[in-house]
């Protein structure tokens, strides 16, 4: 049967608008379009906070404080917070409801897409761990904390950290209501690679709680920071993922190029 | 051999389909890349920092006791462990040297753009340590003999008793004895006065003592071997993680 006459049934399986009628490979372009958008978006706010940071960013209880950085925060909570709520209403309302009736091609297309989602996520875990964490490091060994509120935590916590929470959901919630493996049961090692990192979010309540008590200066590889690591190394199951994906996108191909 | 395909399209050579399975198959691997680079570099990255990052942003902190034992120990964890990947299921013996690579350039990444051009920090003061060498070995090691038991026990243990001669021509120079104000100290340390941090007087790390603190002593030999020790163990259970986290197991709820 060919891959024209095994063409992607819409009707039974409308699930994402952008589906291609045929099978189609990875969308290059979208997929440098989510990498392209990310990096673009984190470079202009890196910009941003090289040039605020240390000139109205210093003292919380400066006004100027209350103008460049309070306003964004609030911004990216807000923007955040649509988003994630955004991403999964829309990925469950549009989720599939035959999954066990999808051809080889529309599943192999759908993996496709769901790098696209892991791309995005990683791209972002990337970021906050080379270039926001970091960045956090260097403004504490130069700047007193005074408060939770820092430029840089701001760019970390309240934008990097939520980035990661919504990409990181997305690419676990597109599996689970598009991939057949995925759908009734949990695979372990992408629970572990996404679960890990999100809970960065909650570690922030207690790294914040003991600086604020009992350990006001950044020795970072204080034991303090330890939770982060733990989480971190939660990372360690995206090779299980990608052994999966090789693996069921082998027998996807096989199948795909033995009937194309 | 010319095979029947089905369909409409009607036969379809072996090598046709050959082709689009390796088609396919590129893509896939093009397309993960990305998402391999991506993750290996900002959790590498992130971990080092959160757990023994100090000692990889400053030239002072790069002593004779702790640097050669905590930095290198926790380094190996993310190599050893997807490299228990890369071994078990795909017999690539290239993980240690991809992570480390990918490590090494992020770090300068970070090195150049926050701690000096956000941070004000010279370059010469933050620059991070050298580990391309000692991944080399741990990949050859596991090329060579095959056997992770021996990885873990040769390959481990030159990664943690290598790390001060490898890193010796970017340090030396910082391990030279100045005497200051009446007191003998190492230009690191002199760099670290110079550039006060807020965790003062933490950052200020003289942290080698009495006979320890002689320029020439038996500190680094002792550390390495030591560090050697620690290493191997951290390889086997590193690779024993990795091989925990790459088993297919599913779960029917979470």
């Amino acid at each position: 049967m060919s891959v024209t006459a095994r063409s992607l049934d819409l009707a039974e399986h409308p699930t994402d608008a952008g589906e291609a009628a045929q099978f189609e490979g990875i969308r290059w372009s979208t997929y440098f379009k989510v990498i392209l958008g990310i990096s673009v978006s984190f470079f202009v706010y890196r910009l941003y906070l090289q040039k605020y940071a240390f000139s109205v960013g210093l003292d919380y209880f400066e006004p100027e404080f209350a103008v460049y950085w309070m306003r964004l925060l609030y911004g990216q909570i807000a923007l955040a917070s649509v988003t994630l709520v955004g991403v999964v209403f829309y990925l469950w309302q549009t989720r599939d409801r035959n999954l066990d009736a999808i051809t080889p091609e529309l599943e192999l297309q759908r993996y496709f897409k769901w790098i696209t989602w892991l791309a995005s996520y990683t791209l972002v875990v990337f970021l906050t761990g080379v270039l926001g964490a970091e960045s956090d490091a260097a403004w504490h060994q130069i700047v007193i904390r005074d408060t939770d509120f820092t430029p840089t935590h701001i760019e970390i916590f309240y934008m990097l950290i939520p980035a990661i929470i919504i990409t990181g959901v997305g690419s676990f919630l597109y599996a689970r209501t598009r991939l057949p493996m995925h759908s009734k049961k949990v695979f372990v090692s992408l629970a572990v690679a996404i679960g890990g990192p999100i809970l960065i979010m909650p570690n922030v309540g207690f790294n914040e709680w003991g600086h604020t008590f009992f350990y006001a200066e950044e020795v970072f590889n204080a034991p303090i920071h330890w939770g982060f690591s733990g989480l971190g190394l939660a990372l360690l199951g995206l090779g299980g993922v990608v052994t999966h994906i090789v693996s069921r996108m082998k027998e996807l191909i096989d199948e795909v190029a033995t009937h194309a | 051999m010319p095979q029947t395909g089905g369909g409409e399209e009607g036969v379809r050579t072996a090598d046709q389909q050959a082709a689009t399975r390796r088609r396919l198959e590129n893509t896939v691997d093009m397309a993960l890349f990305a998402v391999i680079v991506f993750a290996v570099a900002g959790a590498t990255v992130f971990v080092m920092s959160v757990t023994i990052g100090d000692w990889e942003f400053w030239a002072d902190w790069k002593d004779r006791r702790y640097w050669p034992l905590a930095p290198v120990a926790a380094l190996l964890i993310f190599p050893a462990g997807l490299a228990a990947a890369f071994w078990s299921r795909f017999r690539l013996p290239v993980a240690c040297t991809a992570v480390v690579l990918l490590y090494s350039l992020m770090r300068w990444l970070s090195a150049y753009f926050n701690f000096h051009i956000f941070g004000g920090f010279p370059l010469s003061f933050v620059w991070p340590s050298i580990f391309i060498p000692l991944a080399i070995i741990i990949d050859c090691t596991l090329v060579i003999t095959r056997s992770v038991f021996l990885t873990g026990l040769i390959g481990a243990f030159l990664w943690g008793l290598l790390v001060y001669p490898v890193n010796w021509p970017l340090l030396a120079a910082f391990h030279e004895p100045i005497t200051y104000n009446g007191e003998m100290l190492t230009a690191a340390d002199l760099l670290g006065y110079e550039y006060i941090r807020t965790g003062l007087p933490e950052y200020v790390r003289v942290v080698e003592r009495t006979v320890l603190r002689t320029f020439g002593d038996a500190v680094t030999p002792l550390t390495a071997v030591f560090s050697g020790f620690i290493c191997t163990l951290v390889f086997y259970i590193a690779w024993g993680a990795g091989l925990v986290l790459n088993r297919q197991a599913w779960l029917k709820k979470l």
